[in-house]
């Protein structure tokens, strides 16, 4: 086809690139529970995680024919939920016991970040777009997920009909999980509430789900990346979380923050938020443009990715402390 | 491997455009239309002005697993995405379309979700898609429990015109109108072709299409949007000639009721502004065949005589006082 000779860039969609390794490797996730046990918890989690670093950067090896791959790490502080203690007294503290454990904590972000990074309000753009999983049997009506603010891997019980059938256990029917290999395993996730003055908290999943998509380089808004990696060079910290942008870049020498695939070393009690992950991601609608080039960039690098996004996600869940 | 939604893979596309005047006294301004259309927080509006005012909103997804309306007993159930968007020209007429395209077959089980995820707006059938039972059945518009493209297209629509940005005051009284469209794959070697345009009753439109493989369902819906807007336009102006009723009452009553279709309607008719070069041929065979520019040109030329006779004794009245 002939180019057109009269162009208007405001009627033309675009989306920008980002670098990509091929592996974003967790090194943990840090709440403030784990915060009230000292540097001793805080050591004990970095110990065991090391040896599963080392078997994931093994397996990221596995399928790019022999060349080394680019795997960069990243650690996630929650200021969202609990703000406790100061960056510069905290996070000196996590990169100190990370190294004594011989890991290299490349990306730093705050969890807060996952809501809002830089005025743009990423949960909410995430929140428009959930398409639900439809149920065997819809034809069209919209699903509500925006107004319940809950997010379920399958049918649930309606409520007006689950209080009557209450009354006969005869009448109870159960929830169903759509993708179920003959029995469910219903989940249904709490996405956000509201506080007393009627702002909306986002729930952790939720967050999370934010942050991995971060990690797979699928955030843009307006075509433009955001919550973009900002280089940290100084040792020294803010003393207001505020003060300190939402992910930092504290290797110079990092690979690319975003990554074809993620793999996060977790406690075990880290499962149902994670699995209430993966039912997220199932039904996200993630940006076309961003998920056309990494699939096509992914190719050139005979690294493909896998189809689906909640695919690309990996964990290791060590034993409990 | 295939990237996950090729244009090449579908065999049928179909969709609905619902159109009406925007309940809004003002047309919307560039700025105004992109905010109205933003059904995404993060993903950009698109604004255009020359030849006119055209906004585009970002697809929305719908997930469903139905049967699709089919003729002569034929079954099929299919899971995916339904796509939906809305279009605003010159800040006056609003109009909403769901499509979806589908390939011959599909896998026998329903896959992962995030397996149509990303495909969006394509639905894939269980088994062999039964093409053309389906694009009658699509046509003839949906059984009870079968996919019904009206309800998401309707659904997108009334969302928009609930929208705090408008005042609920159209300058005129208009209906809405539905097209639905089917498109099926031409065969190798042809180029895009327009079988049948039908005006049905109770503001019923149907189009019947051939689509080379890799023409993009978007530019289809983009293309049948075009008709439906300017369907809407020859209806409008036509219903509003006939309530005018010309000669039979008093002058200032015809300018009343004629009016609006110069304040608000008569700029908008630029065919094939917005479609798809391969697919803007099309038009032509409309212009022979009912000749949609004939008709309204007619139109238009009555209003202006109208009004223009109209005129007359105004200016005999400011003669006469001089």
């Amino acid at each position: 086809m002939t180019e057109h000779v009269f162009r208007e860039t405001t009627a033309e969609p675009s989306t920008r690139s980002v670098p990509l390794s091929h592996l974003s490797l967790e090194l943990g996730h840090l709440y403030m529970e784990d915060i009230e046990g000292g540097s001793e918890r805080l050591r004990q989690h970095f110990e065991r995680v090391q040896p599963w670093v080392d078997a994931a950067r093994a397996d990221a090896a596995v399928g790019i024919r022999g060349r080394s791959p680019r795997i960069s790490t990243c650690f996630l502080i929650d200021d969202y939920f609990t703000r406790f203690s100061s960056p510069a007294e905290l996070v000196p503290l996590v990169l100190g016991e990370a190294a004594r454990a011989g890991l290299v904590v490349d990306y730093l972000a705050r969890e807060s970040g996952c809501a809002v990074a830089d005025k743009v309000p990423l949960a909410e753009s995430i929140a428009q777009r959930l398409v639900e999983s439809p149920p065997p049997g819809s034809y069209g009506l919209r699903p509500p997920v925006r107004e319940t603010g809950w997010l379920a891997n399958g049918e649930r019980v309606q409520s007006s009909r689950a209080s009557r059938a209450m009354t006969t256990a005869a009448e109870w029917r159960p929830p169903r999980e759509t993708a179920a290999r003959r029995h469910s395993i219903y989940l249904d996730v709490e996405l956000w509430d509201h506080d007393k003055d009627g702002r909306r908290t986002w729930s952790c999943p939720f967050l999370a789900s934010v942050w991995q998509l971060a990690r797979l380089g699928l955030l843009r808004n307006e075509g433009e990346p955001v919550l973009s990696p900002r280089p940290w060079n100084s040792g020294t910290f803010p003393r207001e979380w505020d003060d300190m942008p939402p992910l930092l870049q504290l290797n110079t020498a990092a690979a690319p923050f975003s990554a074809y695939r993620t793999c996060s070393v977790l406690p075990a009690r880290f499962l149902p938020v994670e699995h209430a992950v993966r039912v997220v991601l199932d039904q996200t609608d993630v940006d076309s443009g961003a998920l056309r080039q990494i699939t096509e960039r992914s190719r050139r690098e005979g690294a493909s990715v896998p189809d689906a996004v909640a695919d690309r996600v990996a964990y290791v869940f060590y034993r409990g402390l | 491997m295939r990237p996950p939604t090729d244009a090449a893979d579908v065999v049928l596309a179909c969709g609905e455009v619902r159109t009406g005047l925007l309940p809004s006294f003002q047309p919307l301004d560039s700025r105004a239309a992109a905010h109205l259309l933003q059904l995404r927080a993060d993903e950009r509006v698109r604004v255009s002005e020359r030849p006119q005012l055209y906004a585009l909103s970002p697809d929305t997804l719908t997930g469903v697993d139905c049967r699709l309306p089919a003729v002569d007993g034929a079954k099929v159930r299919v899971v995916g995405t339904v796509a939906a968007r809305a279009v605003l020209t010159e800040g006056r007429v609003l109009q909403a379309t769901a499509y979806f395209g589908a390939p011959a077959s599909g896998p026998d089980r329903r896959q992962p979700w995030g397996h149509y995820l990303v495909r969006p707006g394509l639905l894939e059938p269980f088994g062999k898609l039964p093409e053309q039972a389906v694009a009658k059945g699509v046509l003839r518009g949906p059984q009870k429990g079968d996919l019904d493209l009206g309800l998401i297209a309707e659904g997108l629509l009334g969302q928009l015109r609930r929208h705090p940005l408008l005042d609920q005051n159209a300058p005129f009284k208009s209906a809405g109108t539905r097209l639905r469209w089917v498109a099926r794959r031409a065969p190798d070697g042809e180029g895009p072709s327009i079988t049948r345009f039908t005006l049905a009753e109770d503001q019923l439109r149907t189009v019947e299409l051939r689509i080379p493989a890799a023409q993009e369902a978007s530019a289809v819906a983009g293309l049948c949007e075009d008709l439906a807007l300017h369907d809407w336009l020859l209806t409008t102006v036509v219903r509003m000639l006939d309530t005018s009723r010309l000669g039979a009452v008093g002058g200032a009553a015809a300018v009343l009721a004629l009016r609006p279709a110069v304040d608000h309607l008569l700029h908008l008719w630029m065919p094939t502004a917005r479609v798809d070069r391969t697919l803007s041929p099309l038009w032509e065979v409309l212009e022979r065949e009912p000749g949609f520019s004939r008709q309204w040109q007619t139109s238009v030329q009555r209003i202006r005589d109208q009004l223009a006779l109209q005129a007359i004794p105004l200016l005999r009245e400011a003669l006469a006082s001089r």
